[in-house]
């Protein structure tokens, strides 16, 4: 590959806080290069699944290749690298911004900087990206152009003043945005004549061509019969295709040093790729691979049960292919009394949970139940030992425990000034330590706490969502563990402990958590032939009571006796709704309450 | 045993809480719509020859509204064709605000020995509130016409506003108009009726609060010499309604004019309610069936469980065996098991406990499958 093209090649990637416009621009970049006729544009193509497109977020990556022609008269390539916002899949971001030279950065001119855009900034300076900041949003009335730009320098010590001021929506002055890229972002730089390194940022799997590695090429080529392996793993694989993105694969002869493309080897199992590993030849081989890579470990953990016990064999197959295409899930299989055989499941963060449980429901039409997510503790015996339990079932005996330890986040929140002392008192709530606050400008205020990761996945958000009306983002990073007084809340239903209920929770929280749950529980349980006892329940001791009266009137009691074919069709009906419902012991049980131990705010109690 | 049901879809005014196949308007259609009835009756006649019936059941609509003539040619046409027993028990359904002397007479003459009579509530207030036609005056004076017959009246529960005292005072009114037998039916708010608007108003009583009113009408009838022996029906010793209670039995029974249901040879099928479809239908010598399905097995055992549990007295062991060819307790001694705190179990027979037989659903529902 002729040297001049390289150094009109631009890899880049776009970062921003959820709803600044990075799908829009990126978007309208892929129309102004011609990438896609505009009648064909359907809103936002590179969030290609449903989910992706309903709730405004990028979870799996796509690159796309575009050519550009600058006003300098220059063709550039253009490799455009999608980088999923949430703080869930923060490594696959970092693997992503590793395959570019460049980020664009954009900043909401109605909101300014927020949590993820500076989180995901830090992330591009890590990365040693040269970072593009673009204000967009300038045609809504209440944009402030001027001292957003004002805040990229103040906040981020970046130009601001050279921003390109845009409306991705509405198209304005894409091509500004274009020409910073060609000015600013340099060129890849690597050796051919190297031995191969391809940096694996995102992979999926093809029922025909086995595992798409998607890949950055950083020294050296890779084309068709080439042997290649991973520097993670022993197994060695043909290449049968390379090639780029239209967004669609496309396929070349060869890809060379500085490109971004797919690498197809008939692998198998995506067990085999690992995102931010290095392919390297098997013949000239590279002596090390390139820096970064680790296994990423899930945090979060629920079980997943199907609602008809006869479909465990269904929601295993449903479990298996979603791992196909993402590896950070994990799974094991799991049975609880009441709930009966199904899966412990591991993943990155709240929004992967609810994907896998949302896309195991529509893609593979399997009713499930979930248990409340747990994260991950350390508990150290008496005797020396120490196991991992993210399973309330698996907590030991109180007596064996010497101490626990339980996950930390250091997390940033961004508000105005207004709510800091609400969210200061949310924070004490949720046990969180203080570490430092600091004035952004006269309107906002960056506040920094370390936080339990266990308070974060009950109702953290919901609390900091209510309690700044909407106008505080918030982002985080795992930090390591901290002992901590951990217990194991119980909840009895008429007298039965009812293990998928059980949760670890700090001790001082189990009080108004055991009551708050009770009374939930009250609310979603639907009233029975007989009375039903819930009781909150600590190492064998009530804490909390509630109960369920019995229900008093269900009866088909119409006055014409002779319809008895729709008194038939009524109590199928009802027989059917039942359907929904788990037996645990005696009691009847929708299999939403599972979850509602999740929705409930304790600290309003 | 087997009965005989009639349909008179005719109305003078629609009450705001009725869903039935009854149209005010349509009574102009009233000439064409009996001689479909009559039709109707004789078309069916070869094929039930072999039945006897003992009982029959003129309702509506209000079968009373219309002109008696054709109350009288439909019940000379029933006895034209079919079998009916000597003591069958032939019940009219009545509007306290539509009959008169002549009327009776006429009905008497047919052959009717029953009267059912639509009281609803002593409440002058509450009946103008359901669009009623009638006062409670005009109830009291169309029993003093029925005075010495076979008298059951209808009365609601569970209306907006109403209290204990108006239950009560409804009880009183019945049985000193007469009543052997009484119907206590619970309002239910159907859709499409002017009551579904006030039920999503929330002006209806809650479950809890209609549960009230029915044990206390439950236990002030049972004060007043009326036993229950169905979910909604209460009567004095030996008044039950015949016709009712074959429902609950499982008894075969054949029904004429629109929207009747029939259940024969272990068919059920009903008639379309639309009277134009109805007569089109007979006209051209075709059913009227909008539905009919055969009732395979295991589905005739549990209507029949699904029946017998509406009745106090539940369910006869020696009855299921005859039908079904085994023992109740021991084909359904887990359900037994699991239910026991709910059921009446004696050698001979098994029932809902009678507190819990407002809450049936739930119990019943556990024999399906």
């Amino acid at each position: 590959m002729a040297k001049t093209v390289k150094e009109n090649i631009r890899n880049f990637c776009i970062i921003a806080h959820i709803d600044h416009g990075k799908s829009t621009l990126a978007d309208r970049i892929m129309e102004v290069t011609g990438q896609v006729a505009e009648r064909d544009m359907e809103e936002q193509l590179l969030d290609s699944m449903d989910l992706e497109r309903e709730r405004g977020i990028t979870i799996k990556l796509t690159p796309v290749r575009m050519s550009y022609k600058a006003k300098n008269g220059e063709e550039y390539i253009f490799n455009l690298i999608d980088t999923p916002g949430h703080v869930d899949f923060t490594y696959e971001v970092s693997r992503s911004l590793a395959a570019c030279e460049g980020a664009v950065l954009i900043v909401d001119a109605t909101q300014g900087i927020e949590a993820q855009t500076l989180a995901n900034c830090y992330l591009a300076l890590d990365n040693d990206l040269e970072i593009v900041p673009v204000i967009n949003k300038i045609d809504l009335a209440s944009a402030d152009p001027d001292s957003t730009a004002k805040e990229i320098e103040d906040v981020i010590g970046l130009d601001g003043s050279s921003a390109p001021r845009i409306s991705a929506k509405n198209g304005i002055n894409i091509e500004g945005v274009l020409e910073k890229i060609v000015s600013d972002v340099p060129a890849p730089s690597g050796d051919d004549e190297a031995p191969l390194q391809a940096l694996i940022f995102d992979s999926y799997y093809d029922n025909f061509k086995g595992v798409i590695c998607f890949v950055r090429i950083m020294n050296g080529i890779v084309s068709q019969g080439l042997k290649i392996k991973t520097f993670t793993g022993d197994k060695q694989f043909d290449v049968t295709e390379v090639g780029t993105f239209n967004p669609q694969l496309i396929p070349k002869k060869s890809l060379s040093s500085g490109e971004v493309g797919y690498i197809a080897a008939s692998i198998k199992s995506i067990e085999d790729i690992h995102v931010g590993d290095t392919i390297t030849g098997v013949n000239f081989p590279a002596s090390e691979p390139l820096p970064g890579y680790k296994k990423v470990q899930p945090v979060v953990f629920s079980g997943i049960y199907p609602l008809d016990g006869s479909k465990y064999g269904d929601l295993k197959d449903a479990l298996l292919k979603l791992k196909l295409n993402d590896a950070s899930l994990t799974f094991e299989p799991d049975n609880s009394a009441a709930l009966g055989f199904g899966f412990r499941c591991g993943f990155l963060g709240l929004l992967h949970m609810e994907i896998i449980q949302e896309r195991i429901e529509r893609e593979f039409d399997i009713d499930i139940i979930t248990t409340a997510p747990s994260v991950s503790y350390k508990i150290h015996l008496t005797n020396g030992e120490v196991v991992t339990v993210d399973n309330p079932s698996r907590f030991p005996e109180v007596s064996s425990i010497d101490y626990a330890e339980e996950p930390m986040i250091e997390a940033n929140i961004f508000t105005p000034p207004d709510y800091v002392g609400a969210i200061m008192e949310l924070c004490q709530d949720k046990r969180g330590t203080f570490k430092d606050m600091s004035y952004i400008d006269a309107k906002r205020v960056k506040l920094n706490y370390k936080l339990p990761l266990n308070e974060i996945i009950f109702d953290f958000f919901d609390g900091l969502k209510s309690r700044t009306r909407g106008y505080a983002s918030f982002d985080y990073e795992v930090s390591g563990y901290e002992r901590s007084e951990l217990v194991k809340l119980d909840i009895m239903l008429n007298g039965d402990v009812c293990d998928a209920l059980s949760v670890i929770v700090h001790k001082d929280k189990a009080y108004p958590r055991g009551r708050a749950l009770a009374e939930r529980l009250k609310e979603v349980i639907p009233r029975q032939l007989f009375e039903v006892p819930i009781q909150a329940s600590v190492g064998g001791k009530i804490i909390a009571r509630e109960t369920v009266k019995a229900m008093r009137k269900d009866v088909l009691a119409k006055c014409y006796g002779g319809d008895i074919t729709r008194k038939r069709k009524l109590l199928e009906k009802q027989k059917e709704g039942k359907k929904k419902m788990r037996q645990l012991g005696s009691v009847e049980v929708p299999s939403e309450a599972f979850m509602s131990i999740l929705k409930i705010d304790s600290s309003d109690k | 045993m087997s009965g005989i049901y009639v349909h008179i879809p005719f109305c003078k005014s629609k009450c705001t809480y009725c869903d039935f196949a009854s149209y005010p308007k349509e009574i102009g259609k009233a000439e064409l719509y009996f001689a479909c009835l009559y039709k109707e009756m004789k078309g069916r006649a070869e094929s039930l020859d072999g039945y006897t019936f003992d009982t029959v059941y003129f309702g509506g609509g209000t079968p009373s509204f219309v002109d008696p003539k054709y109350i009288y040619g439909a019940m000379k046409q029933l006895k034209n064709y079919y079998k009916i027993t000597n003591d069958a028990e032939i019940t009219i359904e009545i509007n306290p605000g539509t009959l008169d002397e002549n009327k009776l007479k006429i009905y008497k003459a047919a052959g009717f020995n029953r009267f059912s009579v639509g009281m609803q509530s002593a409440n002058d207030e509450i009946l103008k509130d359901l669009n009623r036609i009638h006062t409670s005056k005009q109830f009291l004076e169309a029993c003093e016409l029925l005075k010495g017959e076979n008298l059951s009246v209808d009365i609601m529960i569970g209306l907006p506003d109403q209290t204990e005292e108006d239950i009560k005072k409804s009880v009183d009114l019945a049985i000193a108009g007469g009543a052997v037998h009484i119907s206590a039916h619970a309002l239910k708010a159907e859709e499409g009726t002017p009551m579904y608007g006030r039920y999503l108003n929330g002006e209806l009583p809650s479950a809890d609060e209609v549960a009230d009113m029915y044990d206390f009408t439950r236990n002030y009838l049972a004060k007043r010499g009326f036993s229950r022996y169905e979910v909604s029906n209460f009567s004095k010793e030996g008044y039950y309604s015949r016709h009712n209670l074959n429902y609950w039995n499982r008894g075969e029974y054949i029904g004429f004019g629109v929207s009747a249901s029939s259940f024969i040879g272990e068919r059920r099928f009903t008639n379309t309610e639309k009277i134009d479809e109805y007569t089109a239908c007979i006209l051209r010598n075709k059913v009227a069936e909008i539905y009919g399905e055969e009732i395979e097995g295991d589905e005739r055992e549990f209507e029949f469980i699904m029946l017998g549990l509406r009745k106090e007295r539940g369910i006869a062991f020696d009855d299921f065996k005859e039908r079904f060819g085994v023992d109740f307790r021991e084909k359904y001694a887990d359900k037994i098991k699991q239910l026991s705190p709910f059921l009446d179990i004696t050698l001979e027979n098994i029932a809902i406990k009678p507190d819990k037989l407002y809450v049936q659903n739930e119990i019943i529902i556990r024999f399906m499958d």
